[in-house]
């Protein structure tokens, strides 16, 4: 973890150990390792295993205010354990930005990155941590996030530094470091668009290297809030302007770029105390309502700027939803996990930090790309083709910090017991593709989605189609008490003198397909019989004919086979059958869409009202 | 390199270095060049040659005379002894003994394959799995794996279905399906001829515990099947297969019967606990589940051979007729073909011939 640089002072072990720099050091280390902890935690197994663990999981995500503060302007509510942020709040009201540099996992990283990968010497850091106008721009971010926020779409989650962080250890993190490992996952794990949400993560860490704490310094909204929150701090950094020399040797290792040299600028202070340690003359200490002419206390940000940054913040929600995305035009490819409330409200309280996405244990959740439109990018979203909505589980909803995902108990999902009047949660309905579907458009016996619908009765039925197969209709030549010897007939109803040409058996069936040959004597009767097997021209039927067949009576062969319908009343869109279709292309034989989904029905607006089925008087 | 580049003349030493690296470059990269060059088509990726897997009856010294299949009924709490009751119906003397010799590593194969509660009756009941462990132990089994590929998530199907938790109390280790425990195996040395009900020439399997192990037991429950007919211990041994497996369900009948030919288990046991009788293989209520199905009192059938089991499971305990079970068809005349070609096992559709022989044993029912 990072030093301090120096270690001028006193050589001795218990001397170091003492330091508050070494403290903090400690601190930010234990706090990265809970945070990674709870990370690796957050999967089905471990929840299911170990229920109590969902209060714990989500804790970052909790306590951190810019999360609260955001659902609180989007739903006017404080939900379940993001009362937990005072904890972080309370304090930051009387020490400043603490968190940035002594809780926050993704602050811990930066400030590793920046000194590990240090190579400036004397001059150039003390020069790269001098304060920048550049620096104002979080401030704008924040104000923009939060304008959009109070027109109703949560977008604080892409920029936070929890929610980014624990996005891209799940989504790519994680899965990057299973691949050639083989750890973590038993199984390798797929989630779209990883590269660009690595990427990110990528970048962020990449950039402190041309500035150091650049997301810290130049983006983070959770910090430009603390950095707000900081101007009624009680404590801060004190500078004695009688010892002071402006030797500048504070700004080596400031990691707020907080001008600590100057007056200091409290907003971006990272409480990092550094200066503290390297000021040669004893000049700086963390000092208990230091006179407020030292330092600058309000952020630096223009008031044109902030107004233009409220400006685009709340022109970003009309833009976005004039797509139409999530209300008329929705996409009915967007299947939400289990529980999640209704679209609208689910984009007022999703942050995108993907817990739910690394608690599926199908691999079904994926972070959305642009399916829910921009608004909707990161937040979770079912793909069957990698996973499905297993049955007895509700693990996304139990980590969900939010409340986007509503915590379900397994009957409330399933509709038994106390939830049976509401019925079970349906996260859309299955559709049969006539054109890929393997019974239906090319005469194989499946019905693998019939045998894995988990609902009883299953929402799938086998439906018997009979249809005549290609060159079905012969002619007799001559036929014996249970074969017929068979030609083509041509046009006019006349044989054809070509023999046909059967392959052996090809009209044989088995346990799942019935080939039948309808007899139609010359007078006109009828007589059914189930092919027992064939040679190039002669059927072998099971049994024998009531009446042998004359010539040139005709044999009509059909094939009878088993086709899935789905009952939609029953349907509750989990997907297993899109999920395990052996059509492996990317439309399957059988797809789930969100049509129907209950989120949607318990919100009666005409634009959302996704029913495709004939309202019940039941209902 | 810096002191002579701000030279305006080149030194012969460094004329002479700078000739070397050259050279030397150059005979690498020619070199290298060589050695990977390709001069025919690109070459294409070979599929790792198909595994075999052992006979797993072989071993065993089983008279003729034994029963073949052995029932024991029951009640739920006494499952235990219903299992161990079942498998001493086979071997009156020596029990587990008689399957399972000191050193061995015994492969139990339940069926995991859903997230559902014991109650469902989707899932082999953890007790039997647990009497079987036992019996296993006793007999001086080195190592009890126990693994399936289930339809869910593999973790959650062993959690919920306690097949998991049971395996660990007893001492066995459970072997979730990871991608690397997976192996081409050989079915057949030929092309599978569709007509005559064949399809599999080498198909992906759980193969690493296949492998480990010296004796292989299968323990099904008996399920109705929406597409099959019936899921007991032949359809267990699809909970083996990898790949894209549901492409088998477009000739199931003929990929359980190739299974029933390819698996020679030491010993398979049918979980009658809890009969699905409808819905299957899923159900989902307790009203599609039936304690003992038919027989109307849990039973535990071991056998021998698997296909009488099944075939005997299918009639007395789903109470339907096994002429129209066509995968049991299949596989007595795959089996046919395989005993004739020296393997010893046992493969009879028509399970009352054994009762005519007085081979099949019963207790408790």
């Amino acid at each position: 973890m990072p030093d301090t640089g120096h270690t001028r002072k006193g050589s001795a072990v218990g001397a170091n150990l003492l330091r508050i720099t070494t403290v903090r050091i400690i601190v930010q280390t234990l706090c990265f390792i809970l945070f990674l902890s709870f990370v690796l935690l957050t999967s089905f197994a471990n929840l299911d295993r170990h229920p109590g663990l969902r209060m714990w999981v989500s804790k970052f995500i909790e306590v951190d205010p810019l999360i609260s503060l955001g659902t609180a302007l989007t739903t006017h509510t404080v939900y379940q354990g993001l009362l937990w942020s005072l904890v972080i709040l309370i304090p930051t009201l009387f020490f400043g930005r603490f968190f940035c540099s002594w809780i926050c996992p993704a602050g811990s990283l930066n400030h590793f990155v920046g000194w590990a990968f240090n190579r400036r010497n004397r001059d150039e850091r003390i020069a790269s941590n001098r304060y920048r106008r550049a620096y104002q721009l979080k401030y704008l971010v924040l104000i923009a996030l939060l304008a959009a926020a109070a027109c109703g779409t949560l977008q604080v989650g892409l920029l936070d530094p929890i929610s980014l962080l624990y996005r891209s250890f799940t989504g790519a993190v994680l899965p990057a470091a299973s691949m050639p490992t083989g750890r973590f996952f038993d199984d390798p794990r797929f989630y779209q668009g990883a590269l660009l949400i690595g990427s990110m993560l990528f970048a962020v860490v990449a950039l402190n290297l041309v500035i150091p704490r650049f997301f810290c310094r130049v983006l983070c909204p959770l910090g430009a809030l603390m950095g707000v929150l900081s101007r009624f701090a009680w404590w801060r950094i004190e500078r004695d302007e009688a010892k002071c020399v402006d030797c500048g040797q504070c700004l080596i290792d400031c990691e707020g770029a907080c001008d600590p040299h100057l007056r200091i600028r409290s907003s971006e202070c990272l409480v990092c105390l550094n200066c503290i340690e390297q000021c040669p003359h004893g000049a700086r200490r963390f000092g208990f309502l230091p006179d407020p002419r030292d330092s600058i206390r309000t952020p630096d940000v223009p008031r044109r700027r902030a107004i233009l940054a409220v400006l685009g913040g709340i022109l970003f929600f009309p833009f976005a939803r004039t797509s139409g995305r999530t209300t008329r035009a929705f996409a009915s490819t967007v299947i939400r996990p289990p529980g999640a409330v209704e679209e609208l409200d689910f984009l007022e309280r999703c942050t995108k930090c993907d817990q739910c996405i690394r608690a599926c244990p199908t691999n079904t959740l994926q972070p959305a790309g642009l399916q829910a439109g921009l608004e909707g990018l990161w937040t979770p979203i079912l793909d069957f083709r990698i996973g499905f909505c297993q049955r007895h589980c509700t693990a996304c909803g139990q980590v969900c910090p939010t409340g986007a995902i509503q915590r379900l108990s397994v009957s409330q999902k399933l509709g038994l017991g106390e939830f049976r009047g509401d019925g079970p949660i349906r996260l859309g309905t299955a559709h049969v593709d006539p054109g890929r579907c393997l019974p239906i458009s090319k005469d194989i016996p499946c019905t693998v989605c019939e045998e894995v619908c988990p609902t009883s009765p299953k929402a799938i039925l086998p439906q018997r189609r009979r249809h005549i197969v290609r060159d079905g209709i012969k002619t007799v030549v001559s036929a014996t008490a249970r074969t017929v010897t068979i030609l083509q007939p041509l046009e006019d109803g006349t044989a054809d003198n070509a023999s046909p040409v059967l392959s052996p058996n090809c009209w044989q069936g088995d346990g799942t397909t019935a080939y039948l040959a309808d007899v139609h004597h010359l007078d006109g009767e009828t007589e059914t019989h189930r092919l027992a097997g064939n040679t190039t021209d002669t059927l072998r039927i099971d049994g024998s004919f009531a009446r042998i067949p004359q010539a040139g009576s005709r044999v009509v062969v059909h094939i009878e086979l088993t086709a899935p319908q789905v009952d939609a009343d029953r349907c509750v869109g989990c997907g297993i059958c899109e999920t395990k279709c052996p059509i492996v292309g990317d439309r399957r034989g059988i797809y789930v869409t969100a049509e129907d989904e209950t989120r949607s029905r318990r919100h009666r607006d005409p634009d959302r009202n996704r029913s495709v089925r004939p309202v019940r008087s039941a209902e | 390199m810096d002191d002579h580049t701000s030279d305006t003349t080149l030194t012969r030493r460094e004329l002479i270095a700078r000739g070397a690296g050259a050279l030397v470059t150059t005979g690498v990269a020619a070199a290298a060049g060589m050695l990977l060059h390709e001069s025919g088509d690109a070459p294409q990726r070979k599929p790792d040659a198909a595994a075999r897997l052992p006979d797993y009856f072989a071993a065993i010294d089983f008279p003729q005379s034994n029963p073949r299949i052995s029932i024991a009924g029951g009640t739920e709490d006494r499952i235990g002894q219903m299992v161990r009751a079942a498998v001493n119906g086979l071997a009156p003397s020596q029990g587990m003994g008689a399957f399972v010799s000191s050193g061995d590593v015994v492969l139990i194969k339940p069926n995991a394959g859903f997230d559902r509660p014991v109650r469902l009756g989707a899932t082999t009941h953890p007790e039997v799995v647990r009497g079987l462990l036992r019996m296993c132990r006793e007999a001086g089994a080195r190592r009890i794996i126990v693994t399936d590929n289930p339809i869910e998530d593999p973790q959650s199907c062993f959690a919920r279905t306690g097949i998991g938790d049971v395996a660990r109390e007893e001492g066995a280790e459970v072997v979730l399906p990871v991608r690397s425990g997976f192996r081409e195996v050989m079915v057949r040395q030929r092309r599978p001829q569709r007509a005559a009900g064949e399809i599999l020439e080498h198909w992906p399997m759980l193969f690493e515990p296949l492998a480990a192990a010296t004796k292989v037991i299968g323990v099904a429950p008996v399920k109705d099947h929406s597409l099959c007919g019936a899921s007991m211990n032949l359809k267990n041994w699809y909970g083996l297969l990898g790949g894209r497996r549901h492409q088998l369900h477009q000739a199931i009948h003929e990929t359980i019967s190739d299974l029933a030919m390819l698996i020679s288990p030491t010993l398979v046991v049918a979980d009658g606990t809890r009969v699905m009788m409808q819905n299957g293989p899923t159900g989902g209520r307790i009203s599609d589940v039936q304690a003992g199905g038919r027989i109307g009192r849990p039973v535990v059938v071991a056998a021998v051979d698997p296909v009488a089991c099944d075939a005997w499971c299918f009639e007395n305990l789903l109470g339907r007729d096994p002429g129209t079970l066509a995968y049991l068809e299949y596989a007595q005349r795959k089996i046919e073909v395989a005993v004739s070609q020296g393997t010893h096992r046992f493969g009879r559709c028509d399970w009352r011939e054994y009762e005519r022989l007085g081979q099949i044993a019963s207790s408790g029912v």
